[in-house]
């Protein structure tokens, strides 16, 4: 079928593990992410130019893709550090606005966000979030609940917003029962 | 498979708010991105985490139940998210093999 035309069915597709580093300057106070793919992450103190980067934190994650399982159309998500779901933190949020209004059709809102600093890294476009929030209703099996996908850009501040990342950190529990 | 005949005959504890779901397979992670990538909508999901993000990843591949093994304490903080968000958690004091055992048994097979 001509990709043009086709109703796509996606799956994911080069699911590669790596850790989400997020580095902060103590010089400048610029903080970055990015994700490493090497088998143990990044840990030590580097100078890049005018900045003097430390790791502040480190986290198991997934990078894939998307392929159509009708036409073969891949959409890469290099872009993509993670999906977040909106907790209502900020009133003002037009995040948690939309979440406010979507929850009593059981639609719960997740934020796609990408890497730091935003203005320097490339972002997803609405094309690639339409088709990721697609992807997660379609693996859905029932119209019993939706997923709406956003982007970043509704947070209204995001270094204090308090959405439930889907990370692999910060799990351990230290209660023994 | 109906959600409460598996509590019901695994003996689980039921932390949140519940609803009628039906069953239809069993994932065994305790790494969220594992569930993202893989995990069957409509799935017991085992595990041993109990921080509140398990909430995110579980809605978002609409996994029927979380089940925390191993007698694992969970905070009050991550029931409250789970409730909001229609998510059931249950609770046992067995490990994921032992139960994985039982629900096969059940009938849900690999």
């Amino acid at each position: 079928m001509a990709k043009e035309t086709c109703p796509h069915v996606w799956a994911m597709t080069h699911v590669v593990p790596g850790f989400i580093v997020t580095e902060k300057c103590s010089l400048t106070g610029q903080i970055v992410t990015y994700m490493s793919f090497e088998a143990s992450p990044p840990l030590q103190q580097w100078r890049d130019g005018e900045h003097l980067w430390n790791v502040i934190e480190t986290a198991q994650s997934i990078r894939f893709d998307l392929v159509c399982a009708t036409c073969g159309r891949e959409v890469p998500y290099d872009e993509l550090l993670g999906l977040m779901l909106c907790t209502g933190c900020d009133e003002a949020c037009r995040v948690n606005r939309l979440q406010r209004q979507l929850a009593p059709q059981r639609t719960w809102v997740y934020v796609a966000y990408g890497y730091r600093p935003v203005e320097e890294k490339k972002q997803l476009t609405p094309e690639k979030i339409a088709i990721l929030e697609t992807y997660f209703n379609q693996r859905r099996q029932s119209a019993r609940s939706q997923i709406r996908i956003v982007s970043h850009e509704l947070v209204s501040d995001i270094g204090k917003c308090y959405a439930e990342v889907i990370k692999d950190v910060e799990l351990t529990d230290l209660q023994t029962g | 498979m109906e959600l409460q005949k598996i509590i019901d005959a695994l003996e689980l504890q039921t932390l949140t708010e519940m609803e009628d779901r039906t069953v239809s397979g069993v994932y065994i992670s305790d790494m969220l991105s594992d569930v993202m990538a893989n995990a069957q909508p409509d799935s017991i999901w085992l595990t041993v985490q109990t921080h509140k993000n398990i909430v995110s990843a579980a809605n978002l591949v609409d996994i029927a139940a979380v089940v925390v093994v191993h007698g694992k304490t969970v905070p009050p903080d991550t029931i409250d998210l789970a409730n909001r968000f229609h998510v059931i958690i249950l609770s046992s004091p067995h490990p994921s093999y032992a139960l994985a055992g039982r629900l096969v048994e059940l009938g849900l097979q690999p």
